[in-house]
């Protein structure tokens, strides 16, 4: 499978890895070449992260080996992986949120910068050479999550990396900052820079990836030229069995009012009001920034904005908070799992279980039988590859967790769901699996409220779309009439976009 | 070779678990050996009687760590409730003085929980700062209260067998206080692991943002913790004084500390969400074995404090790196 004359940069050969309970890794072998693209699909706990994880030195492999630029890897830790110029640009990005761009850039080598004079002058011409303008000075915690990504890549390119591991940069990516990082993706391919790409966007894989692997349940299934699949075969292969549509049938009983939304006003939103109908998703367009994520934290009393009404079917609701909201029957999955959805030490069984513990107590008293049946129903109904229901959540894969998330508030049975980013990191056939229960939902009289930066999931699930921009609606479009040039016209102002 | 691999990590997660019991053992052991009027009968009932006070605010502080908070008020609050409870026995009875010492306890802790909420403060390091003020100022309402003079059980004419009894009685074999502290333990336990509402707090603890996006009321869980902490400590205070038969508005100093290290070293992690009342028991024997040890031993009680800060140090690093 080697192409001819092109050069192995990292070869990894029958490298095995087990947690307790689970073989995360089955004598996975593959080979990147230097210069390319590698990209890496997979199902929800197929052992991406870890492999990637083994690379960079964070766990350490049980056995195999892993032959990076001519050198074998035996015990590395991170540190060292970097030094030897092999970067990783983790799922869940790793910056220190109080220190500037230019301190994450250089972290721990100050000194050898000069100073923090050199460490910023320094740091100006990494990112300048990815067209990045953030400002070396400013703290990361103000920085969007694309400029996040940006600091990080250019953190990987101060190491002078000659492997770059991107896992999952694009599940929080609007598709103008996508465009961003294909471009930098492009020019580190010309300066012989290789690339690990996972991603559970197949379109991306086949946009510019070189060549492509696929794993599932810790084994390596194909290695190929991304030319020699089609977009059927790697779903196949990826979940192992075929998948004939990416999405189930819009569902089609949208019916009364459910909800009305009178002007919200925050210092981000301007005047908005909007309507909810049973048997409706709803999504929301809009750019990073646009306030679609205010506008649903808002309804939802995750912050504290006053002075707009909701009606629920005609009946003014107060929701001063997230309980008020819960009890008015609305259900709210978080941008962002790690910080704002997951306990991360705790086990499955009470992440899934704490926003129903009302149905599994009596007189204030827990009844842990009835808790137990909860986490296992929604472990089951979502297929969350665990090794039990107390296992503690850090432990399972990212797609994992977030269904996790998903489960705890279908347990609800929510009549207003609110979905920022429901699929997050989840694979193609877990994916389905959710549209269905998305449909589910609003079959039974209920409606969604979904916000997605991926285009076509918005696209195909909502009955209705508004387009956000700078806080203000700018438009309502019916997609399955609208065309996508129209709707992203509105989504992006005046903006031009490389749509 | 994996297996055996396994099974060192589970051995190795067992004993960081159950060090705290391993190092009882050994403490006990060791000091038995060198000094054999450790295993005394008097020196038992000492360690049983020292027990009492820092067990109940250690019982508090619990939760207040388990919701991922911490406390430093207690001192304060166990100055205050201590010179005003022995002072009202005279002029109120012995029963009305209790409660009102228990309730003052209570009040001071909801106090600290409000300060807290209306200033928007949900870290632990902001709770830090908040609740330290709040110990002076609980300290110096005590002084005020007291103008600065001890109070002595021999100044009061009316009966105060109640006190008299959690100070010194008996029932059975066992001191009264010891007797005490089983019930309040077990309610504790029972409220801690068996009720909606703890769960709540550890949830709170665990992630305030995750369970407050839950729905979650991570409000009433942080006024829960911080009162629960006050009338622990209220409680506290009341089996002090009535054990030293004295009180003066300095009596709680260093029981902040001392109560902090003995959840930590049991086990309860400073990081919030996990942790057991049952771990601060172990925390708490521990904590007082070791001193009752150094006693012994002749170690000078500065020496005793640079030992139990070390203690303290080594209990979080192992604490850390069990969550990494
Ligand atoms: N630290 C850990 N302890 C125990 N099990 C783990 C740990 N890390 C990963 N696993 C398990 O290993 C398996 C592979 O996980 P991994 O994170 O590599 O999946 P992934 O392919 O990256 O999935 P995703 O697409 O969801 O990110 C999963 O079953 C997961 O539960
Ligand atoms: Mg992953």
């Amino acid at each position: 499978m080697k192409t001819e004359g092109s050069e192995v940069i990292l070869s990894i050969n029958n490298v095995s890895k087990s947690f307790p309970g689970v073989k995360a890794l089955d004598e996975v072998s593959i080979d990147v070449q230097r210069g390319t693209v590698h990209g890496i699909v997979g199902e929800n706990g197929a052992g991406k992260s870890t492999l990637m994880k083994i690379l960079s030195g964070v766990y350490q492999k049980d056995s195999g080996t892993v032959v990076f630029d001519g050198k074998q890897i035996e015990h590395t830790t991170p540190y060292q992986s970097m030094q030897s110029g092999l970067a990783i640009i983790y799922q869940e990005l790793n910056l220190v949120n109080t220190m500037s761009v230019g301190e994450n850039i250089f972290l721990g080598r100050f000194r050898e910068m000069k100073g923090m004079k050199g460490t910023h002058a320094k740091a100006r011409e990494l990112l300048d050479s990815i067209a990045c303008k953030v400002s070396t000075t400013k703290l990361v915690s103000e920085l969007s999550v694309s400029e996040k990504q940006m600091v990080e890549i250019a953190k990987a390119l101060s190491f002078k990396s000659k492997l770059i591991i991107m896992d999952e940069p694009s599940s929080s990516l609007t598709s103008e900052e996508m465009c961003q990082l294909v471009k930098i993706i492009n020019q580190l391919k010309e300066q012989g820079i290789s690339i690990i790409y996972i991603s559970h966007k197949l379109d991306e894989i086949f946009e510019f990836c070189d060549i492509v692997s696929v794993m599932r349940d810790g084994h390596v299934i194909d290695t190929k030229e991304k030319s020699a699949f089609t977009r059927q075969e790697l779903i196949t292969k990826m979940v192992g069995r075929t998948i004939e549509n990416e999405y189930p049938p819009r569902p089609l009983c949208v019916g009364d009012t459910l909800m009305e939304v009178h002007s919200i006003n925050t210092h981000k939103l301007h005047d908005l009001s909007f309507t909810l109908n049973k048997g409706e998703i709803l999504g929301l367009m809009g750019l990073v920034g646009a306030g679609r994520t205010e506008i649903v934290r808002a309804l939802f009393g995750a912050d504290k904005v006053r002075g707009h009404r909701v009606l629920i079917e005609g009946k003014p609701t107060v929701i001063r908070n997230p309980k008020d909201a819960k009890d008015a029957g609305f259900g709210f999955i978080p941008e962002d799992r790690k910080l704002q959805g997951l306990i991360l030490p705790f086990s499955v069984e009470s992440n899934i279980s704490m926003a129903s513990i009302r149905k599994f107590s009596r007189l204030g008293f827990l009844r842990k039988s009835l808790e137990k049946d909860i986490g296992a129903r929604q472990v089951k109904a979502l297929a969350v590859k665990t090794p039990s229901t107390k296992t503690a959540v850090r432990n399972l894969s990212g797609g994992n967790q977030q269904k996790c998330i998903v489960g705890r508030w279908m347990e609800t049975s929510p009549r207003i769901f609110i979905m920022d980013e429901p699929t997050k990191g989840i694979d193609v056939g877990a994916k389905y699996e959710i549209y269905n229960l998305m449909k589910h939902i609003v079959e039974h009289g209920g409606a969604i409220i979904l916000i997605s930066s991926e285009l076509p999931e918005v696209l195909n699930m909502s009955n209705r779309v508004l387009t956000i921009f700078e806080g203000r609606i700018t438009g309502e479009f019916d997609p399955q009439k609208a065309s996508v040039n129209e709707i992203m016209g509105a989504a992006l102002g005046i903006v031009e976009g490389c749509v | 070779m994996q297996k055996r691999n396994s099974v060192l990590k589970v051995t190795a997660s067992m004993l960081r678990d159950y060090l705290v019991l391993v190092m009882i053992a050994l403490l006990v052991a060791v000091t038995a050996i060198v000094e054999p009027k450790f295993m005394s009968g008097a020196n038992l009932v000492n360690i049983m009687r020292q027990f009492g006070p820092l067990i109940m605010v250690s019982l508090g502080m619990t939760f207040v760590i388990i919701g991922g908070f911490i406390d430093l008020s207690v001192a304060g609050t166990i100055n205050l409730v201590a010179v005003v409870t022995i002072s009202l026995i005279q002029p109120l009875g012995q029963v009305p003085a209790l409660l009102v010492g228990l309730l003052i306890g209570a009040v001071c802790g909801a106090l600290n929980s409000g300060v807290i909420l209306s200033s928007g403060a949900l870290t632990q390091a902001e709770a830090l700062f908040l609740t330290f003020g709040m110990s002076t100022v609980y300290s110096a309402l005590a002084l005020l209260y007291s103008h600065g003079s001890t109070m002595h059980f021999w100044d009061i004419q009316k009966s105060k067998s109640i006190f008299e009894a959690i100070g010194a009685g008996r029932a059975g074999p066992l001191p009264l206080s010891f007797v005490i502290f089983l019930v309040i333990l077990a309610l504790l336990w029972i409220f801690q692991t068996k009720t909606t509402e703890g769960r709540a707090i550890s949830l709170t603890g665990g992630n305030k943002t995750a369970a407050h996006l839950s729905g979650v009321n991570i409000s009433r869980a942080i006024v829960v913790v911080y009162t629960i902490c006050g009338f622990m400590a209220g409680v506290g205070a009341i089996v002090l004084f009535s054990r030293i038969t004295t009180a003066a508005p300095v009596i709680g100093a260093g029981y902040e500390t001392n109560a902090i290290l003995s959840v930590v070293v049991g086990g309860t992690t400073l990081k919030g969400g996990k942790g057991s009342v049952l771990r601060t028991v172990m925390g708490v024997l521990l904590v007082i074995l070791m001193s009752n040890c150094l006693d012994l031993l002749g170690v000078s009680t500065y020496l005793q404090v640079v030992v139990k800060g070390a203690i303290l140090v080594v209990a979080i690093w192992l604490d850390n790196r069990k969550q990494a």
